[in-house]
């Protein structure tokens, strides 16, 4: 794994962290010139609070059972870890500007903003991908509409539209036609964009969808659901979610012994935190759609710091969950895309394989997945808008710290 | 199969609808597929709803007919299916055929002649023209506008309530096609198929806002790719953003509003919001970005203007994207407007105050040759004047008082500023008069490393008296700025030209005075010769020198140059007259006179006409009224 360990050759590296932490203590009484001792008494406090903080918070993040791990609570979670350690960050640079205007800090706290700013294209597209959840949220419920019964699919509609039609009691041929369109919209746009064209055929082919069914306005429907999915980016076709994650992580590294003492400490919680600026868009990107998904980040994080282990421990369980035979070609990580994806394909095939009249065996066994279909659909209900707010939110907060800080730079330049 | 109860008449019906569905199910018949109903056969697609209409009568018939006796309920079960199936054929067929129409009105059409107006001004970037086009649209002087004027057409009734709002509905598609559509629609919604009446709807028309956006440029930029670019061309794309949001707005998005509202209003509740947010809640998002963009990147003073063309452009577009995202559904579409609208204002504010900081610590040493307006002194000045130009805005913009003040007292890299005279001005006026200040106190700074004392005062007069002119030569300015600090300013240059005549012309005419040419207590007439020949001689030589030096200096305003050269010559010329008139007769008595008395007093004031040109005299000065 190598992500995980840096053992590097470089010497200072290796005893990091803690050891950091209390070489600054040493020089604690060389810092009191700039600093009366009751207050570097207490940024130590607030230093060390805020590593032990951000530790805790992953160690609970990652000590979740693994099939809650990705799942869409797990996301909003994790954002709302995101949020906190990123206001405990703020208020930890607006306590002590001063230092945080001097070098070295003024211009490790300035990279951190240069991240930081390109993860705000990574919160973009990830609503996009959240835009494009719900649009296969829709296509199932097409199906739950067609193979449903009527009260099921009213309770799974938030929408205030009136729509309490879908009456079918029994399932007939008629129902499985029409949930097998949206079934293979779906497979269509669940697609990774990657291998959509050979793919295409073979769904077509699994769904035993003679292909020249449809007239042409039809075929253009599909050609369409292709297109379709590009108009749901925002971002220029050119971008790449795996190149943005490398430009975020680039030359992300522990600070040195030398910067640790110059800076009073306040080095580590800007590394701190942009390794967790990293981790979460990198998370982000595993679990959601978007352009150009791609893992392969490195994390160099000594294992010194506290929160080293949890994050590290979750890259890692991420990873494998992308190795998995049957997530290796998904277009995103998220537990409940998974679940649409298994539960649909089922579907899928149980409604190539039905002969009618259904028999009682058949029909209880649609039932069954459909009702599983159900529950994956109001589970994306429930989530995915208020994970757009948060992914909002993260956007906001990240502009807002950084202006704030850009602004007190710059007066600092100006005095 | 036992005849249900219905009436052979019913019956017979269903049974002729179901033909008609059949014979247009596309998965059956190679004609089915091909040929689109509602393209080709007006008749047949009027007898193909009003079987849709007969099989969903007989849906609900047979619905109640099984549910209400029990002894047919597996023949009405076996009905019941047949008729789903047939509904369902039915609806494939409808939303196909749907499709199909939506597809034939998809033509961008529209949006060409919506730019054609402009596009004079788009494809000739001449940089004057652009101008133009600025100031329109920063003044909100919409009748310049032409993309505002477009598609009056439509509006006939020219009422106040069109004449205020600026959206302009365009017809996207023929009033026959729509109608189709609502038949349509109306259809599937009844057999519930709803869902997939707005998945259709949405993907054709959110593909035809595509076209639009991009035949009106509307790229797809992350916030990367814009903070990479050049600021030049951020500034055209800015401009361009700013037509093509307008259009977008009040031209696209509402004409997509109102058709959602032709097709589904009468259909349902809330129908035509959900297909208008499915349409246009992509295209709306990535409209926004490129604004977001912008008003996340990094302030430099630069950006100032264009920052602010964006932020009155969206400003005058709220009240018609509060109008065309008005339900509930496009909540988060006005939040962002807003977002952005606020971001741009505080980027507004921050810019203002980086050019402060700008202005104040501009680090440059080399002291401009000949004294004349510092580089820094044109560009602050030429930006506060366009800050004047963009007052309505800023006035609104700028509501905090500069930040000077106790924080800086004693701080002798900051100027002081007093407030408590200048009361009553708001917040942005302090900032113009305080902007001045600190460019004063800069100037002031670079003053010193002239090493020449004279040229210093000489390059404060120049600089300040530039800044009088820049202030008086715009009423906006003028009125900001005041007329009481106006005069202190005056004043200011003045004083500086005080300086510099006393620190050159002291030493000069000092040569001219009296005393010591006196033989004190002697009995003849008492004027030491000697003195008087090296007083001659001293007088030349500095004059000379004043003269080689200061006619390379550089006083650019000519008025000032002529009223300054007039000040040295009311001074100098009476002096050397009385001096003249004084002792010219006991130099021509002693030998070689020429050697002391070079100069006539007219050859002097011609000399001074050569001071403050710029340019090295081309000889040493001569007696020329020989």
């Amino acid at each position: 794994m190598p992500a995980t360990d840096y053992q590097g050759s470089s010497a200072p590296l290796t005893n990091l962290g803690r050891s950091l932490l209390s070489l600054r203590r040493d020089q604690v009484h060389a810092m009191e010139s700039h600093h009366d001792g009751s207050s570097a008494a207490s940024l130590e406090v607030e230093l060390e609070s805020f590593q032990r903080q951000v530790a805790d918070r992953f160690h609970d993040l990652s000590s979740v059972p693994s099939d809650e791990l990705l799942s869409l609570p797990w996301v909003r979670k994790l954002l709302d870890v995101f949020l906190v350690c990123q206001e405990e960050f703020r208020v930890i640079l607006s306590n002590n500007r001063a230092q945080v205007n001097r070098p070295p800090m003024d211009r490790l706290v300035a990279d951190f903003y240069e991240r930081s700013v390109k993860a705000l294209d990574v919160c973009n597209a990830i609503r996009d991908g959240i835009e494009q959840i719900r649009q296969w949220e829709k296509l199932l419920e097409i199906v739950l509409c067609a193979l449903g019964d009527t009260s099921n699919v009213n309770n799974n509609s938030n929408t205030n539209i009136n729509n309490g039609n879908c009456y079918q009691r029994t399932l007939g041929e008629g129902q499985f036609r029409r949930a097998k369109k949206a079934l293979i919209d779906l497979a269509i746009g669940m697609l990774d964009e990657k291998d959509s064209g050979q793919a295409l055929a073979h769904r077509n082919r699994s769904f035993g969808r003679n292909n020249n069914s449809g007239s042409h306005s039809r075929d253009h429907h599909h050609r369409s659901l292709g297109h379709f999915r590009s108009l749901s980016w925002s971002v220029s076709r050119s971008w790449s979610a795996a190149r943005q994650l490398q430009a975020i992580g680039n030359n992300l590294t522990a600070p040195r012994g030398n910067e640790v003492v110059a800076s009073n400490g306040l080095a580590m919680p800007v590394f701190t935190m942009g390794c967790v600026l990293l981790f979460v868009m990198w998370a982000l990107v595993a679990a959601i759609p978007c352009q150009d998904r791609g893992l392969q980040v490195h994390f160099y994080i000594p294992r010194q710091f506290s929160w080293a282990a949890p994050i590290l421990s979750l890259h890692e369980k991420i990873l494998e969950e992308s190795k998995k035979r049957d997530r290796k070609n998904a277009c995103g990580l998220l537990r409940e895309i998974y679940q649409m994806e298994k539960c649909s394909r089922l579907l899928g095939e149980l409604a190539d394989s039905v002969q009618f009249p259904l028999n009682e065996e058949k029909e209880a066994e649609v039932r069954q997945r459909v009702k599983e279909l159900g529950h994956v659909c109001e589970a994306m209900k429930e989530g995915l808008e208020p994970l757009e707010k948060q992914v909002r939110e993260v956007f906001h907060r990240i502009v807002r710290s950084r202006t704030e800080g850009l602004d007190s730079l710059g007066r600092h330049n100006a005095e | 199969m036992e005849p249900p109860e219905n009436s052979n008449k019913d019956s017979n019906g269903f049974e002729m609808a179901e033909k008609i569905i059949l014979r247009w199910d596309s998965t059956a018949s190679e004609d089915a597929r091909e040929r689109m109903i509602f393209e080709t056969d007006r008749q047949e697609a009027d007898l193909y709803l009003q079987a849709v209409d007969e099989i969903q009568r007989s849906l609900s018939n047979a619905s109640i007919s099984s549910s209400s006796n029990n002894n047919t309920v597996s023949t009405g079960g076996d009905d019941q299916s047949k008729v789903n199936t047939t509904i369902q054929i039915a609806m494939a067929r409808l939303e196909d055929e749907f499709r199909n129409i939506l597809l034939t009105h998809t033509s961008a059409l529209e949006t060409d002649s919506l730019f054609d107006p402009t596009s004079s001004a788009a494809s000739t970037p001449h940089a004057q023209e652009f101008e133009e086009d600025d100031n329109s649209l920063s003044h909100h002087s919409t009748s310049s506008n032409s993309l505002l004027n477009l598609q009056h057409c439509e509006s006939s009734d020219s009422s106040s309530y069109r004449s205020t709002s600026s959206i302009r509905e365009v017809d996207l598609m023929p009033a026959e096609a729509i109608a189709d559509l609502q038949a349509i629609a109306m259809r599937m919604i009844s057999s519930g198929y709803l869902r997939e009446c707005i998945q259709v709807y949405g993907s054709v028309r959110k593909s035809a806002v595509d076209s639009s956006f991009r035949k009106l440029g509307i790229e797809k930029l992350s916030i990367g790719d814009i903070q990479r670019l050049e600021w030049e061309a951020l500034e055209s794309k800015i401009r361009r953003w700013i037509r093509a949001a307008k259009v977008c707005i009040r031209i696209l998005f509402a004409s997509e509003k109102r058709l959602c509202e032709q097709i589904f209003e009468c259909v349902g509740t809330d129908i035509d919001d959900a297909c208008f947010m499915e349409t246009v809640k992509g295209p709306a998002i990535q409209l926004f970005n490129f604004a977001e963009a912008i008003s996340i990147s990094r302030r430099s003073p630069e950006k100032l203007f264009k920052i602010l063309d964006l932020h009155d452009a969206l400003m005058d577009l709220l009240p018609d994207i509060e109008a065309v995202f008005d339900s509930k559904s496009s909540d988060s579409i006005r939040v962002q407007a807003a977002e952005i609208l606020s971001r741009l204002a505080e980027a507004a504010r921050g810019i203002l105050s980086e050019f402060e900081n700008a202005v104040l610590r501009e680090p440059s040493r080399v002291p401009v040759p000949g004294g004349t307006i510092h580089p820094l002194t044109r560009y602050v000045m030429n930006y506060i004047s366009l800050i004047s130009d963009y007052k309505q805005t800023l006035i609104e913009l700028i509501m905090s008082k500069p930040s000077t003040g106790s924080r800086y007292s004693g701080d002798p890299s900051t100027p002081d500023m007093e407030f408590a005279e200048l009361e009553g001005k708001t917040p942005l006026a302090l900032h113009l008069i305080w902007i001045i200040v600190i460019l004063q106190f800069n100037l002031d700074g670079k003053s010193k490393h002239y090493r020449d004392a004279s040229l210093a005062h000489l390059f404060m007069m120049n600089n300040v008296h530039y800044i009088v002119q820049k202030v008086k030569g715009s009423p906006e300015l003028r009125e900001m700025i005041g007329d009481d600090y106006l005069r202190k300013l005056t004043g200011k240059f003045r004083q500086s030209a005080t300086s510099y005549q006393r620190a050159t012309w002291v030493n000069v005419l000092y040569c001219l005075r009296d005393e010591g040419l006196h033989v004190s207590g002697g009995f003849s007439s008492g004027v030491s010769k000697s003195a008087l020949r090296e007083r001659f001689k001293t007088f030349n030589a500095m004059f000379e020198d004043v003269h080689r030096t200061q006619a390379t200096w550089l006083i650019p305003d000519a008025q000032l140059r002529e009223e300054l050269r007039i000040s040295i010559s009311e001074k100098l010329l009476p002096a050397y007259r009385s001096f003249l008139g004084r002792f010219r007769s006991h130099i021509e008595s002693g030998k070689h006179p020429e050697n002391y008395i070079k100069y006539s007093v007219e050859d002097l004031e011609t000399a001074v006409l050569d001071f403050f040109e710029g340019y090295p005299v081309s000889q040493h000065l001569r007696r020329r009224s020989q």
